[in-house]
């Protein structure tokens, strides 16, 4: 088989023959890409055509039937968007959760991950226990949880009971709606991160630990001053997974809150849903789209420099 | 006038071998709407539609019908069936949804229908069904099938135990409020208008309150006014009218000022717990706001029992009026282009909304049809001819569907619905509206390109 790059391909490039070159001349890689060649189509059918297509869309009035009819409006969706009260009330309500989700479901996952790093007996079984929740539906999920928190007949508000607390409408009060809706999803991903963490754990030198303990360190110093700097890179990865994954909250909330009550959880990306799907107003709920990009995008950034800042550039 | 005649025979002379060709043409239309699921094949509805679909096929040999089963997300497959191409020719869809197709050009004025088949008259339906689907322009937009005005449902047995007597036609809204005052009872037995009553051990409520436009948008045409301009150009005006403030005061007052209606979160507790259903069925609310579906809900319920359930009429203040939820048929724009299919079309929809396959319409318990001569024959053969007799008399008032009127009407309802929630919650009536009026025009000018 020839070595050499096509002629056409030579004769259309300027700077990059390199890596056609080097692809060309290595039957490996070619049979490399051959092999990625399906997620390659794949991905460019269903990611980036439809990525390049709700970027133009968000400058149209498209209504969602046929192209009849379509206009360049230009930056008057953005423009519309900065004045939409109920977006930037979603847009408040996701960041609240994320602000809430995040940290607690690290902190929650992180004990867990700690007790089950343990050789106990019986450990992976615990570990089963605590993952199942994330295989399951989101429907089963919310049907159990709207059960479990029910403001007169729920174990929840039993339990509040019988240590002397009044019962809570969890789901029925504009206050609690969000966090309880926060504790579902805590609970529901907590074995994810658990997996995550434990990885992390197992990567840590049993010699460390070993050092520590003949310097005299506790358990908690120990904790301290080797696991928690040595999980940095664990850390960083699940706070931006964390963020971009809180940050589009859908499920639950159509599921069980649909938004309310008074607008309550009604969150970014329930609102683009209703807007796209209910409204048929495409175009503007591209531009919702591609500004709650922007945002996760942002938060994404600022967490690479605080990282930065803090000298630890493991991950990316 | 030698030269208009010559035109004319020369137009039918042309026309006529099409017509004659549509006529034997073999075509296939593709229907969503008159499926028969095998697990319903027993039912009178299947049984009904089958000697439908049998007799139209006898009368038109040409013309197979393809009965296509209804996608979960209609509306939203539909949107992309036409943008493809793909979308059934003859669908039946629901008015509220109707206006966004119209606006796109994708519903068959059935005017053309009108003129193809002779027997297609417009007589046979009702008129405020009709309606939902002319314009004052000459346009009809798909042809009625059926539908429901909204009444209120009332459990006789709650009446019974507060003493009270049954509602009768032509109640007024001070009616209604006495009424419910009346039938909220606490745990001894005493009534809104006791001065001993103890608001904090209810076990009886007189009425519902809740916040969708879709239960309450009547109030507003019950007192003289609108939430909206006739050309949906804006609310201004309308919505923030002292007329419609004053309907929106009398409703939300049913919850927060006379305690008749429990308010939204206790509502919200309630039904958690027993499922309004059982709520209603149980005595625990005695009145509340609904179309012709909740029977089948409730006559399926394991509490229901036939003095348990009876409906009437709206009340009225300076109006009598009420809305109609409906669906009609539909035939896809496109078929212009296919005489053949485009007759056969209209030829199905004539036999769709004649009295034979409307009179099928009262097994089903879910609406009242569209057709006069089968909504009046059903009152008859109703399994609950009192109820029937009051959805089929309260038609006459009935207004059409905003939806079908105006394409945007789902963001506007959304925006009313969450003014009507933070309103029962406690929030101040004017500053409410007016967030509304704001937010609604806004949407208005958007869609209008201002």
């Amino acid at each position: 088989m020839s070595a050499q790059a096509p002629h056409w391909f030579e004769s259309i490039t300027t700077h990059g023959p390199r890596l056609w070159q080097r692809f060309w001349s290595r039957s490996n890689e070619r049979v490399g890409y051959l092999f990625i060649l399906p997620s390659l189509i794949h991905m460019a059918v269903f990611l980036l055509i439809p990525l390049v297509f709700s970027l133009v869309l968000s400058f149209t009035n498209w209504q969602g039937v046929t192209f009849q009819g379509l206009e360049w409006v230009g930056l008057d969706n953005y423009d519309f968007l900065m004045g939409d009260r109920r977006f930037w009330n979603a847009m408040g309500n996701s960041a609240k959760y994320t602000l809430m989700a995040v940290p607690l479901g690290m902190l929650v996952s992180l004990a867990i991950a700690v007790v089950l790093n343990q050789k106990l007996k019986g450990v992976y079984l615990f570990r089963t226990l605590f993952f199942m929740p994330v295989i399951s539906s989101w429907v089963a999920v919310a049907v159990i949880w709207v059960t479990l928190l029910d403001p007169t007949s729920g174990i929840v508000n039993y339990l509040l009971d019988l240590i002397g607390l009044p019962p809570v409408n969890f789901l029925g009060d504009p206050n609690t709606a969000l966090p309880a809706l926060v504790m579902i999803a805590v609970w529901k991903g907590a074995g994810f991160q658990m997996v995550i963490w434990l990885a992390g754990l197992q990567a840590i030198p049993e010699a460390l630990y070993d050092a520590a303990a003949i310097d005299g360190a506790s358990w908690w110093q120990s904790f301290r001053n080797v696991t928690l700097p040595l999980l940095a890179p664990t850390t960083f990865f699940l706070a931006v997974t964390g963020v971009i994954g809180s940050f589009q909250v859908f499920t639950s909330v159509y599921v069980m809150t649909k938004g309310g009550p008074l607008g309550s959880t009604d969150v970014v990306v329930h609102r683009i849903y209703q807007r796209a799907f209910q409204n048929f107003d495409m175009g503007y709920a591209s531009a919702q789209s591609w500004v709650l990009f922007g945002i996760i995008f942002a938060a994404t950034l600022l967490q690479l420099w605080v990282n930065r800042r803090r000298g630890q550039e493991i991950l990316f | 006038m030698r030269k208009m005649l010559m035109t004319l025979t020369l137009v039918i002379v042309l026309l006529t071998p099409l017509m004659v060709g549509a006529q034997d043409e073999e075509v296939t239309l593709r229907v969503i709407g008159f499926q028969v699921v095998p697990e319903e094949m027993d039912t009178p509805l299947a049984q009904a539609r089958l000697k439908v679909l049998e007799d139209f096929q006898a009368e038109h040999p040409n013309v197979t019908i393809e009965a296509l089963e209804t996608p979960p997300e209609f509306d939203t497959q539909l949107l992309v069936d036409l943008a493809a191409g793909t979308a059934p020719d003859v669908w039946y869809q629901d008015a509220s949804t109707l206006a966004r197709l119209v606006d796109t050009g994708n519903v068959l004025d059935m005017n053309t229908c009108l003129d193809l088949v002779p027997e297609l008259t417009l007589d046979r339906f009702t008129p405020s069904f009709l309606d939902i689907h002319r314009r004052e322009t000459g346009e009809i937009w798909g042809l009625p099938d059926g539908g429901t005005p909204m009444v209120i449902y009332y459990n006789p047995k709650s009446f019974d135990r507060a003493g009270v007597p049954y509602p009768q036609d032509g109640w007024t809204w001070d009616d209604l409020l006495e009424t419910a005052q009346l039938l909220t009872l606490d745990a001894e037995g005493r009534n809104r208008l006791d001065p001993d009553f103890d608001a904090e051990n209810v076990e009886q409520w007189g009425f519902r309150a809740r916040k969708y436009t879709f239960e309450w948008i009547y109030r507003t045409w019950e007192n003289g006014s609108d939430v909206i301009a006739p050309d949906g150009s804006t609310v201004s005006g309308y919505l923030d009218s002292p007329e419609t403030i004053e309907a929106i005061k009398w409703m939300r007052d049913l919850a927060l000022e006379y305690g008749v209606a429990p308010g939204p979160t206790l509502y919200d507790q309630m039904t958690q717990e027993l499922g309004f259903l059982t709520l209603f069925l149980q005595g625990k609310v005695a009145m509340f706001d609904r179309g012709h579906w909740e029977m089948v809900g409730l006559a399926a319920h394991e509490d229901y029992e036939p003095g348990r359930v009876a409906v009437i009429g709206q009340p009225q203040n300076t109006n009598r009026a009420t809305v109609i939820y409906e669906s009609g048929w539909m035939i896809n724009a496109a078929l212009k282009d296919d005489p053949a299919k485009l007759l056969a079309a209209c030829q199905f929809v004539n036999t769709l909304t004649d009295v034979g396959f409307q009179s099928t319409k009262v097994t089903t318990g879910l609406e009242i049809s569209a057709n006069a001569e089968a909504a009046a024959a059903a009152v008859e053969e109703s399994e609950w001819p009192e109820v029937e007799k009051v959805f089929v008399d309260e038609a006459q008032y009935g207004r059409l569907p905003y939806g079908a009127l105006y394409a945007n009407w789902p963001t506007v309802e959304s925006a009313l619905d969450s003014m009507m929630e933070e309103i029962l919650a406690g929030e101040e009536i004017e500053f409410a509206v007016q967030n509304a009026v704001d937010e609604i025009n806004r949407e208005l000018e958007r869609a209008a390109g201002d």
